[in-house]
């Protein structure tokens, strides 16, 4: 039977590297957590492409980019924006609550 | 539920609901980064994106073709056009170097920009962008493997070889065959593994395109009996393409053929003016490192890991020295034997 998705924390925002993509492991799986202009996202952490860190990538407003090949995708809801990243990636719901980041997971 | 490789020693598991199957992979940035050759806070400085600096460089570099298609208009009337036409091919050569930054988006902060850019550099150097991206990819993927590494220039058996590269002959051959197989609707078992099903059209299109726009000035120079093209640009391109294949060979040839990133790629040490054509690409190792770090940012990123990279200080002829002297001793002493 599956379980409701419920609200868990993740990591302080103080802990969060101002305007830029931190990585976090919650529990086994890793996670991408990213400071936009507009608000904190998460996704997972791994390149629906190739299986990249996206954490070692480049991120520029909305926009986190695969350090192996250049591929995009738009952090607030997944989509991809640049080949060769085609599929959107899996993000999650994610609050601030009392400073810290949590996700509906 | 299924498992992950990390660093290939360590596996980790995690449900992943309707996601697909992914593999971690270990990228040389991950592997620099957990070695701490390079911190994040480092590596995002390295990463910074600006159109600033790419504009300059690119002014300079039309002012630099637009000089050297002078000369060729200077010498119309005299032998010197062939050496004039042979200076000006290399420049137009390496505007390889140029699409190659863009098909990593790292040339101009703005992404479009690197589409556009690269596209032109494409049309000039007759490498369609979008499929030259995805070849690439797969470069950075699977550098120096035998196979498959849709880019890998295998090491001459012999001085014949050699020179055969060198001439272009084969290069052109390739190239010229693939953008045809391409514009016919063809895409070879290797390109359908890089290209994803949903892009294999646009990939044919993009050939098509391109075949109908070199049509368009075959048409054009006929009818209007304007030559220029062919002196300023086709016949330099063909006069300089030696050159590119020179410094191509450089990148990987003689080093070995084994996934390392510290072992595989050569980071070549020239002086500014080739730097300045090749955009920096001579620090290719640096490159492969951290393909994210833009052009301009890889000399800050030589002095960080020059001490886990492979460096000829000789540059280009150090490389050619290495690779005829490993041709010499025989294939058992090469490197590229597969
Ligand atoms: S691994 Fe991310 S774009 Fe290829």
């Amino acid at each position: 039977m599956q379980r409701d998705k419920q609200w868990r924390n993740l990591i302080a925002v103080s802990d969060l590297r101002k305007n830029w993509v931190t990585r976090v492991d919650f529990g086994n799986r890793p996670l991408a957590v990213y400071d936009a202009p507009s608000g904190v996202y998460v996704s997972l952490a791994l390149c629906n492409h190739g299986g990249a860190d996206l954490c070692d990538g480049y991120f520029d407003e909305h926009l986190i980019e695969c350090p192996l090949h250049q591929g995009a995708f738009d952090v607030r809801d997944g989509r991809a924006i640049d080949t060769p990243a085609t599929r959107p990636m899996k993000t999650f719901p994610a609050r601030i609550i009392d400073g810290c980041v949590q996700i509906k997971i | 539920m299924y498992a992950v490789r990390v660093n290939c020693t360590r596996e980790i598991e995690f449900h992943q609901n309707c996601e697909h199957k992914m593999q971690a992979v270990v990228t040389p940035l991950t592997q620099a980064l957990s070695e701490g050759n390079l911190t994040r806070e480092e590596l995002r400085e390295l990463m910074e994106r600006s159109n600033g600096p790419a504009l300059k460089w690119l002014a300079a570099w039309v002012a630099v073709a637009l000089t050297t298609s002078s000369l060729v208009v200077f010498a119309w009337n005299s032998w010197l056009i062939w050496p004039t036409m042979f200076l000006h091919g290399i420049v137009i050569v390496h505007h390889f170097s140029l699409q190659h930054e863009c098909v990593h988006y790292s040339v101009f902060r703005t992404r479009w920009l690197n589409k556009l850019v690269g596209t032109i550099c494409g049309y000039i150097i007759v490498l369609p962008n979008r499929f030259f991206r995805y070849e690439h990819c797969d470069h950075h993927t699977y550098t120096q493997l035998h196979g498959k590494d849709p880019e890998l220039i295998p090491m001459p058996k012999n001085i014949t070889e050699y020179l055969l590269f060198l001439s272009s002959i084969p290069f052109w051959y390739a190239r010229v065959n693939e953008l045809l197989r391409h514009t016919l609707g063809h895409l070879n078992d290797q390109e359908k593994r890089f290209i994803p099903a949903v892009e294999q059209s646009s990939i044919i299109r993009e050939a098509r395109l391109m075949v109908m726009f070199y049509l368009a000035v075959v048409l054009l120079m006929y009818t209007t009996g304007l030559w220029a093209p062919l002196w300023l640009w086709i016949i330099p391109l063909i006069l300089g393409e030696p050159v590119m294949r020179f410094i191509r060979m450089t990148e990987h040839v003689g080093r070995p053929t084994v996934a390392q990133r510290q072992e595989n790629t050569r980071t070549n040490l020239v002086s500014w003016p080739w730097r300045f054509l090749c955009w920096n690409m001579n620090f290719h190792a640096e490159h492969h490192y951290a393909s994210s770090v833009p052009f301009h940012a890889l000399p800050d990123l030589h002095e960080k890991i020059k001490k886990h990279i492979y460096i000829e200080p000789a540059g280009y002829l150090g490389a050619h020295r290495d690779i005829l002297a490993q041709l010499r001793k025989g294939p058992s002493s090469t490197y590229a034997k597969g």
